[in-house]
């Protein structure tokens, strides 16, 4: 029976939020297609043992709290998923294909999936989704929405227009942005296959420390405001509702910033240059928003539309309001 | 044969950035930065006579693979990684902001080439026999040490630039065909990305929001 694999990052003591909308595409498509749905997790295992080359223990535990462990696994059984996997390593968990590649390879080299899902926003895709996919030799998907397409049908379809259907052949690697919601499923008692990996991270790189990020070079969506909008109340209102619906943070030069709209600490220069995944560009802000890699512009006087992904004209506040309530109704 | 050792490599990607050349330039500069680098592209003649020129204004030196094929992400790393083979790369840094497909290169690369990757790179440095970078990774700035063949993503800004002369073609651009590559074009065509429609401008709520849609912040409450 084919496998349909998702990448689990953790949050902490839970499934990233991310992970759980992969889990969701995962569902809806091993449904459809008749496949074992894996959920992997790769967790640090404090206790070295079983990589000194004595034969490994044939009833592992999972590494931590049990309670955390437990909740976990109910929380990924309630998501959809048939089984899960855990690869054990040595090495620290941090979203680098350093330091997790080795164990999340004995995970595709025991699977071999017909489909690896990785939640588009989840810390450790953007490392391990096109490594994974240029391994097995996969198709790869950078963006996608999974989508009911009607019957028991289900699609993956990318921001490139590029899609995945049941009867496309050959593996695939899907970094899924949105999926459906869907009913939860039991919390039972579902197997847990342990794979200990020896050996931990790739010495060749090495993390030497952590700090915020500055806002110009984070890769989250933004909402870009120009000056003019922001002094308009109606138009800095509806900005606002747009980005808690999108998750957004909102930047502008030092003139939309005193009038509060703009997000603390998110005041760039002009002419900064931005390269988020998204941003939507709100009336016409004065900095460099090339290097983002999808672009969309509400209002900004009709300019050239040749580079943008999306355009809206008509009155600002109005577009931006109606945006907001598409995206709260999903 | 193999050519004399160049250590560095920048893969500039198949096609002009969509944009702006702020992003490329930056490649180019953090290359340079690191020693005697070579600027690769692959792709039609004006792409390559771009790539060329302003390899040339950062001070490295050039290959061009023409080609007309349209490839995958794999595809495409299976011809920079020849051609870093070829000239003895080590350390392949590849424009991931340019272009948004070409993110994607930076781990098939590495797979293929068996070097340790690091991805969402905005500054890098010399330090000590090892490479010093500074990676995004959410809202947080990892500072990384790299030792050794690494494949880096970089999404550096060049100086801003408002408008470029004309490239002209360019003799210094040394050119590998595939074959040359040891690359059949059969073969990579296995590779072969269909065609997609031209691009248009999304213009109703609807599918704006189908677009945005993709980008949400998950939601804790799912």
């Amino acid at each position: 029976m084919a496998a349909v694999l998702v990448h689990i990052d953790l949050d902490g003591a839970r499934p990233h939020a991310a992970s759980l909308i992969a889990l969701a595409a995962g569902r809806a498509v091993a449904s459809s297609w008749g496949a074992t749905l894996y959920a992997a997790v790769v967790a640090h295992d404090p206790d070295r043992s079983h990589a000194t080359g004595r034969p490994p223990d044939p009833v592992l535990k999972l590494p931590g709290d049990a309670k955390v462990v437990e909740a976990i696994r109910a929380a990924l059984a309630r998501g959809g998923a048939d089984k899960i996997v855990v690869a054990l390593t040595e090495a620290p968990i941090l979203p680098l294909w350093s330091a997790v590649g080795a164990a999340w390879q004995a995970v595709l080299d025991q699977l071999r999936p017909r489909l690896v899902v990785f939640g588009a926003e989840a810390p450790s895709a953007a490392e391990l989704g096109p490594r994974t996919a240029a391994r097995i030799g996969a198709r790869l998907f950078l963006r996608a929405r999974a989508r009911i397409t009607g019957g028991e049908g289900i699609e993956l379809r990318d921001r490139d227009g590029s899609y995945l259907r049941a009867q496309d052949s050959g593996a695939a690697v899907v970094l899924v942005g949105a999926a459906p919601r869907l009913a939860p499923h039991g919390d039972e008692d579902i197997d847990v296959l342990v794979i200990a990996v020896p050996g931990g991270g790739d010495p060749r790189v090495e993390l030497a420390g952590t700090a915020p990020a500055e806002t110009a070079h984070r890769l989250g969506p933004v909402i870009a405001i120009g000056d003019d909008a922001a002094a308009d109340p109606e138009i800095a209102k509806a900005t606002r509702r747009l980005a808690r619906a999108l998750g957004a943070q909102i930047v502008g030069g030092p003139r939309a910033a005193a009038t509060g709209v703009v997000d603390s600490g998110a005041v760039v220069e002009r002419h900064a240059p931005l390269a988020p995944e998204l941003c939507v560009a709100v009336g016409a802000p004065a900095l460099d928003l090339a290097g983002a890699a999808s672009l969309v512009r509400v209002g900004g006087g009709g300019g050239s539309t040749k580079h943008v992904d999306c355009a809206l004209s008509g009155p600002i506040a109005t577009r931006l309001d109606e945006l907001a309530r598409a995206l709260e109704d999903r | 044969m193999t050519e004399p050792a160049a250590a560095i490599a920048v893969w500039l990607g198949t096609a002009p950035p969509v944009r702006s050349i702020r992003w490329l330039d930056g490649a180019l500069r953090a290359a340079a930065k690191l020693g005697r680098a070579t600027a690769v592209a692959a792709g039609d003649q004006p792409w390559l006579d771009l790539a060329a020129d302003r390899a040339a204004r950062a001070g490295l030196a050039s290959v061009g693979v023409p080609t007309d094929l349209q490839l995958d992400y794999l595809g495409w790393a299976q011809v920079m990684a020849s051609v870093a083979r070829k000239l003895a790369a080590t350390t392949i840094l590849v424009d991931e902001a340019s272009r948004p497909e070409r993110f994607a290169e930076v781990g098939a690369l590495a797979e293929l080439v068996d070097a340790a990757q690091l991805t969402h790179v905005v500054a890098l440095a010399p330090d000590a026999g090892a490479l010093h970078a500074s990676r995004i990774a959410g809202a947080a700035l990892q500072a990384v040490r790299i030792h050794g063949p690494a494949v880096i993503g970089v999404r550096i800004a060049g100086p801003r630039i408002e408008d470029y002369p004309t490239p002209t073609p360019s003799a210094a651009m040394r050119r590998f065909d595939l074959a040359a590559l040891g690359l059949d074009p059969a073969v990579l065509s296995h590779r072969a990305q269909p065609p997609r429609a031209g691009h248009h401008a999304r213009r109703t709520i609807d599918r704006v929001a189908d677009h945005l849609a993709v980008h949400m912040a998950p939601r804790k409450d799912r």
